[in-house]
Parts: structure tokens; C-alpha cells; sequence
């Protein structure tokens, strides 16, 4: 197999020789942009994308994914077990197996609505939901207390589901779909939109509105979020200073984020956090 | 006439070709949609860029490399058909090119920590550019080392049709390494890390580090022990002659063509997500719709070899054109007779495997015609092109590819009389039974009568039988002579 050439190049020494030190220059640029670009090795980036979440459209919500409520699992599986699960099943304890259990998801209680639905009818519930979320955003300063945010939501969502489909039925993907389009509306409300066209078709799909962000700093605002430094670090546990810079000039000074590191990863404390302002300083 | 047959290959010889194309395939079959997807979701994200900027700019950025492509297609060619060495006319290029393409194609996901817009566009033009023109400069001679691996066309055959199987296989390997590494991560991060690290893009990149690292081994271990053995002529070769080859030679010229008259046969794709929507029931049947079609296609790519046994490469061809466009025509008039319920998917989609079975055909023949028309040319002007004529040939499926783009959409959104939905809670308004029953035309029909039509300029082709034989005998014999006058200067290591 191995073959010298006339020359002297022996091929199976190159080969092997080649496939190392690519092997080496791939490891090191995998190595070098995965600490570049991923968050939870350092807390100051933590920090930074944990408060960028929030104030570039309002979306505490995929926040809290750099949050110490999902260091465990996703976070949408954290909506599941301690929210969901429980109004779907009788006598669910978060953590427990939904593994045969019967529950308002089972495909009987659909009614004829649910079936024969091709959008129109989730469209109106979750626009009918839209007051309601944004009222419960501002009423409870953002997403800190995350627990009445989900409970209240899915409960008034039930209700809501049942006036407009007539039937019982429940499951995690009717509170995502609901929760998630709210969540993306809201954002609009701030950014505002641009008219959008389907690239194929050339058919209007958005038509353009301004946002509460825009009227306060005009058309193509910018929001930058940046680290102020380390503020106190002891052990596993370190305050960073976050600060919120809007067309360049602060609007936000030092907001500090409490972080905790489990393993090689660092997490925003979300209990030790006030978020409010994030949602407010527009205003 | 009753002496033995030689072999020229050893048989790990026929096996690690296919590993090289396997390797080749692995990579560039990742490139295009994923660079695409990184560009557009991840190099960029929280820079605050134009999306509809970076957007236009992407689709920009992938026209200026297929052009860029093109051209290098032909300059490769060229340069492979000029290149003498101990190793070789193609290996070289597979061999040292191999290095810089796993390190370029790395570095396309790699993007600078910019805000500047215009530096982030710029990037983008030069690193794609790059990429493409390198995995040009190394894919086209290791589909060209086909015509080279023996001077014996049953051999060249045999091989070159196991190594497509490889490359086909290949092409989908990309999607297997994401799926693992995905595994792989979320076991290590935790589910959300992993989502986290996903939102970023860093699976891709793990991905793409993964399929250059099986890349370059598998490529280098097709250099290490796989060997040219049909000598190259001495004769330089102008660029003007060379690009003449490709145009004036009757037979290569038909196989080229082959991919501009069957140029609609791939609209079948640009459909086959609203098939699986309005037609199957659910978009998440797209991959069940186009797997049997995948699996249907690599035992193609195996059946065709044994077909190859029997009968011609022209026979074999046209066989399979007519076997290709009856099955389609069968899925038609079985679709729209049976009509579309639930209980009926799993016969479509068992029908769509043996629509898949013709596609073993163009991965295959194509390639071997293409090897036993650089026999004929040589045997005409003295001269080996192998690097041209499957420049060549690689140019005409370009342009064909370009015409694919922008004829599927056409169909689909024009001619069918598509519904877009203007309901921002409805993914997808209703259609029409007319828009419907087009729909199932683009998917079997209109790609059934291109490939019938794939198949009229093989009907001019006449690299077969007699011809073949009597050019491949006056070969061997010219070829005898050389060595023998060349014996002090052996043109290269061919055994």
C-alpha cells in the first residue's frame, strides 16, 4: 500500500501527516469559535445575552433559557412538567412519567372544531389572548415572577379555548403556539414591522406598523447591550454590570445580574434579578 | 482470443475509490444548504445586519460561485489534461488540493466578529468563492480518476459504478453527522445548552468539522493506495483546443446534452413539500416522501451495474429513461385514480422508491460513457482529456441546474395557480383541485417527459459494441508502443 514515489514523497507518510494536521487546524478552529460564540462559558456574555434578550424585543420569555431554570432540561420542558402537565393530568407532580396517562391532550375530546380547524380558529383564540398577555407583562413588571405569568396565562387560556372550540380538549402545543405568538406580537408592538412579501408569490404576507421603540428613538434605533465588568465574584457565584445603550447614549446604567457557574457553565440567578426596567425604560 | 482476462485494479483498489468519492461527497453534498442556512441564521446573529439585505445578498453571494464554479470547471479541466507527474494527471490535484479544501470549507463557518455590514458581505463573496473554487479543483479530477483507475472499460465500469454508489451515499452523510452530533451534545451540554449552543450555529460547525475530517481521510486514504493506470499522452493542449474537445466530440457532446434536455427531471423537489402538505397530509412527511425516493436511488445506482453486464451503456441508458418515465406515469394515474387518503400513503410512497430506482442511471452511465469517450478521443487525435471532457460534461449540469431553479418555481407558483395564504394564523390556504392535480404533474408527469427527453441525444450515441472494442484494442496496442519507445521516460507509474 504504501507507494514511494520515484522522487522520494512516500504517499502513506503525506497521507498520514495530512489527515493530522488537518485534524489539529479543524480542532483548533472548533475549539476557538465555539468559545467565541457560545454564552455560558463566560459570564460576563452570559449576562450581556440573558439582558439583550429582554430589551431588544421585549422577550423575557427565551431569556430565561440562559437561566438557572434550564440547567436541568429545556426550558420548554420546564413549562411542561411544572405548568402544563398539571392542568392537563389529574394528580401530575412535576418530574412524573405522562407515560399512559389520560389527560385533557387524549385525541377523543376533540370536538368538530378542533378536527376540521385549519388555523382560522387558533388565530382567533390567540388573538383574543393578546390583551391578556400584555396586561400580564406589565402588570407584573416583565418576567421575573415567571410562576403567576404561566399559571394565569394557561388558565385564562382554557377558558378562552373552550368559548371558541367548544370542547375541552388541552395540550402543550396549544399553550406554545398561543404563548409564542403573543410573545412575537408584543415584540412587534416595540420594533415595529416592515411591509414583508412571500418571495415566491410576491403576495403581501405583513404590512408595516411602528413600534413604541421607534416612536421614542426614531426609525432605525439601535440598542446595544454591554458589559460594565465584573462587579463582585466569589466562588461559583459573580455579579455582572450590565449596561443598556440606545443610539449610543445609556439609558440603562449598571443593572446588575447575579450569575451562578455549575460545571464549566455560568446561569443568571433569575431569582436574585430585577428585570422591570428592562421593560420599561422606553416609556 | 481465449487468453485471460487481466486485471489491472486490485480489489481494494475498486473499494477505496469509493471510500475517495465517498469522502468528496461528504463534504461538498454538506456545503451548499447548510453554508446557506449558517449565512443566513447564524454567522451574523445580534449584529444587528439587514436581514433582507443579508438575505438578497446570500442568494448573490451563491450566483457569483456558480459562475465563479463554471469557469473553474473548465480551467480545472484544462489543468488536469497539461498536468504530468510521477502520480499522475488527477491524483495530484485529489491529493495536495484535498488540505486546503477541508481547512477553507472549516473556515467558511468561521465568520468575523463584525458590525461592519459591508465587511460582513465582503466575507461572504471571498469565503464561499474560495470554497467553491478549491472543491473544484478537487472534485472534478476524483470524478474524472473514473476514466484513468484501469484501461480496461469493464473494470472502469465496475468501479466507477460502485464509487458512484459511495458518492450517492455520501451526499446524504451530511445529514447523519448533524443528527449525531446533535445526539452527542445534548448528551454532553444538557437539552438546553444544546438548544442554546444550536441557537448559535455551533452545531453546524461541529458538523462541518466532522465531515472535513472524514473527508480528508477518506480521500487520503484513496491517494495512499489507489494508482492511475492509463498512461497520459505527452501532446500540450491548448485551452482553445481543449475547449473544443467538449463541443465537437459527437459522442461527449450527446452525454452533455443529456443534462439540458433532461434538465426538468429534478422539479419534482421544488414540489415535493406541497405534495407532502396538501397531499400526504403533513409537511413532516416531506422526509418519508423523499426517503424511499433516496433508498430507490442508491439500489439504482447498485441495479445498473448489473444491467451494464448485459446490455450496452446506450441500452442501458434508454432502458432506464423508459423505465423512469413509465413508473412515474404509473405514480400519476395511480395518485389521481386511487385519489389521496391516509391509508394510502404507504403505497405511494413504496411507488416513489421505484421511481427512484432510474436515478441510479444518471449518477452512473453517464460517467462511464463519458470514460470510454475519452478513449474515442484519444484514439482520434492522440490526446487524453479526461479532465475536459467531465469539465465539460460537470458545465452542461450547471446550466442545467440553473434551469431547474428557475423552471420548478415557475411551475409551482405560476402555472399551477398556488394560493399563497395572506392569514397570518394559516400556514397554507386551500388549493384548488386544479392547483392540486398540477402539483402531482410536476411531481411525476412533467419530470417523466424529460426524462424521456434525456434520453434522445443517447439515441445519437455510439460509443458501444463493435466501435468500442476495436477503439479499445487499437489503444492498448498504441499504447504498447509508446511504452515501449518511452522506456527510458515512462510517462507515469501505470502498471
Amino acid at each position: 500500500m504504501a507507494e514511494k514515489n520515484k522522487k522520494g514523497l512516500n504517499l502513506k507518510l503525506y497521507g498520514v501527516f495530512a489527515i493530522i494536521v488537518v485534524a489539529v487546524i479543524l480542532g483548533a478552529l472548533t475549539v476557538f469559535t465555539f468559545t467565541a460564540r457560545y454564552t455560558a462559558f463566560d459570564p460576563e456574555k452570559t449576562a450581556v445575552a440573558y439582558v439583550d434578550t429582554i430589551v431588544q424585543t421585549g422577550d423575557g420569555y427565551n431569556a430565561c433559557k440562559n437561566t438557572l431554570l434550564s440547567k436541568d432540561m429545556k426550558f420548554g420542558d420546564f413549562i411542561r412538567q411544572n405548568y402544563i402537565n398539571p392542568v392537563i393530568y389529574e394528580n401530575y407532580k412535576p418530574g412524573d412519567s405522562t407515560k399512559g396517562l389520560k389527560g385533557l391532550n387524549d385525541e377523543s375530546l376533540k370536538g368538530e372544531k378542533t378536527l376540521n380547524d385549519n388555523g382560522e380558529l387558533e388565530g382567533k383564540v390567540i388573538d383574543a389572548m393578546y390583551p391578556f398577555f400584555v396586561n400580564l407583562i406589565e402588570s407584573n413588571g416583565g418576567f421575573d415572577a415567571y410562576d403567576a405569568i404561566f399559571t394565569q396565562y394557561i388558565s385564562e387560556l382554557q377558558k378562552v379555548r373552550k368559548d371558541v372550540f367548544g370542547d375541552k380538549f388541552f395540550n402543550d402545543e396549544a399553550f406554545f403556539t398561543a404563548f409564542e405568538s403573543n410573545l412575537a406580537a408584543y415584540g412587534e408592538s416595540l420594533t415595529g414591522t416592515k411591509d414583508e412579501y412571500d418571495a415566491n408569490t410576491g403576495v403581501q404576507t405583513k404590512i408595516a406598523s411602528v413600534g413604541a421603540y421607534q416612536e421614542k428613538y426614531g426609525e432605525d434605533y439601535k440598542i446595544e447591550v454591554v458589559s460594565a465588568g465584573i462587579a463582585k465574584a466569589e466562588g461559583g457565584t459573580c455579579v455582572v454590570n450590565v449596561n443598556v445603550l440606545v443610539n449610543g447614549q445609556a439609558e440603562i446604567e449598571n443593572l446588575p445580574v447575579t450569575l451562578q457557574k455549575i460545571g464549566r457553565s455560568w446561569y443568571v440567578d433569575n431569582t436574585s434579578c430585577d428585570t422591570a426596567e428592562l421593560y420599561t425604560f422606553y416609556k | 482470443m481465449s487468453e485471460k482476462k487481466r486485471r489491472y485494479m486490485k480489489k481494494s483498489e475498486i473499494f477505496t475509490f469509493g471510500i475517495g468519492l465517498f469522502g468528496v461527497a461528504l463534504l461538498t453534498g454538506w456545503m451548499p444548504d447548510y453554508t446557506q442556512t449558517f449565512f443566513a441564521d447564524f454567522a451574523f446573529k445580534g449584529k444587528g445586519f439587514d436581514s433582507s439585505v443579508i438575505s438578497s445578498q446570500i442568494s448573490a453571494v451563491f450566483l457569483a460561485a456558480g459562475i465563479i464554479g463554471a469557469v473553474i470547471e473548465l480551467v480545472t479541466g484544462f489543468l488536469i489534461d497539461n498536468t504530468r507527474t510521477k502520480l499522475g494527471k488527477a491524483k495530484p490535484w485529489i491529493g495536495f488540493g484535498a488540505v486546503p479544501m477541508a481547512i477553507i470549507a472549516m473556515l467558511v463557518f468561521v465568520a468575523p466578529d463584525t458590525k461592519n455590514q459591508t465587511l460582513a458581505i465582503i466575507w461572504m463573496y471571498v469565503i464561499y468563492s474560495l470554497y467553491t473554487a478549491v472543491g473544484c479543483a478537487v472534485e472534478r479530477p476524483a470524478e474524472c480518476f473514473g476514466a484513468l483507475c484501469s484501461p480496461d472499460p469493464s473494470e472502469r465500469s465496475s468501479a466507477i459504478s460502485i464509487a458512484s454508489f459511495m458518492k450517492s451515499v455520501g451526499q446524504s452523510g451530511g445529514m447523519v453527522v448533524v443528527l449525531v452530533v446533535g445526539i452527542v451534545m445534548k448528551a454532553v451540554m444538557g437539552q438546553q445548552q444544546y438548544k442554546n449552543a444550536e441557537a448559535q450555529g455551533l452545531d453546524l460547525i461541529i458538523s462541518t468539522a466532522v465531515c472535513a475530517l472524514g473527508f480528508i481521510l477518506f480521500v487520503m486514504i484513496f491517494f495512499m493506495n489507489n494508482k492511475e493506470r492509463v498512461p497520459y499522452t505527452r501532446e500540450k493542449v491548448s485551452l482553445k483546443d481543449a475547449v473544443k474537445v467538449v463541443f465537437t466530440n459527437k459522442n461527449l457532446l450527446m452525454v452533455s446534452l443529456t443534462k439540458l434536455t433532461g434538465f426538468g427531471r429534478g422539479v419534482y423537489g421544488t414540489v415535493s413539500l406541497y405534495i407532502a402538505i396538501y397531499l400526504l397530509g403533513s409537511k413532516d412527511l416531506k422526509l418519508a416522501l423523499l426517503l424511499p425516493m433516496g433508498i430507490g436511488t442508491a439500489v439504482g445506482t447498485l441495479l445498473v451495474n448489473f444491467v451494464l453486464k448485459k446490455f450496452s451503456t446506450k441500452q442501458t441508458y434508454i432502458l432506464f429513461c423508459v423505465y423512469g418515465a413509465t413508473s412515474l406515469a404509473i405514480l400519476y394515474f395511480v395518485a389521481t385514480g386511487i385519489g389521496f387518503r391516509s391509508a394510502l400513503i404507504i403505497p405511494f410512497l413504496i411507488l416513489n422508491f421505484f421511481c427512484g430506482l432510474q436515478h441510479g442511471n444518471t449518477n452512473v452511465t453517464p460517467n462511464i460513457m463519458i470514460a470510454d469517450c475519452v478513449d474515442e478521443i484519444e484514439w482520434k487525435t492522440g490526446k487524453r482529456q479526461e479532465g475536459l471532457a467531465y469539465a465539460g460534461f460537470g458545465l452542461f449540469a450547471k446550466v442545467a441546474s440553473a434551469f431547474t431553479k428557475a423552471l420548478g418555481p415557475w411551475l409551482l407558483y405560476t402555472w399551477s395557480g398556488y394560493l399563497v395564504s395572506t392569514d397570518a394564523n394559516v400556514a397554507y390556504a386551500a388549493q384548488s383541485d386544479s392547483t392540486l392535480n398540477k402539483f402531482l404533474m410536476i411531481y411525476t408527469i412533467i419530470p417523466a417527459a424529460f426524462v424521456i427527453l434525456q434520453g434522445v441525444p443517447i439515441l445519437f450515441y455510439d460509443m458501444v459494441g463493435d466501435k468500442k472494442e476495436r477503439i479499445v484494442k487499437e489503444l492498448m496496442i498504441r499504447r504498447a508502443a509508446a511504452a515501449d519507445r518511452d522506456f527510458d521516460e515512462p510517462a507515469n507509474d501505470a502498471d
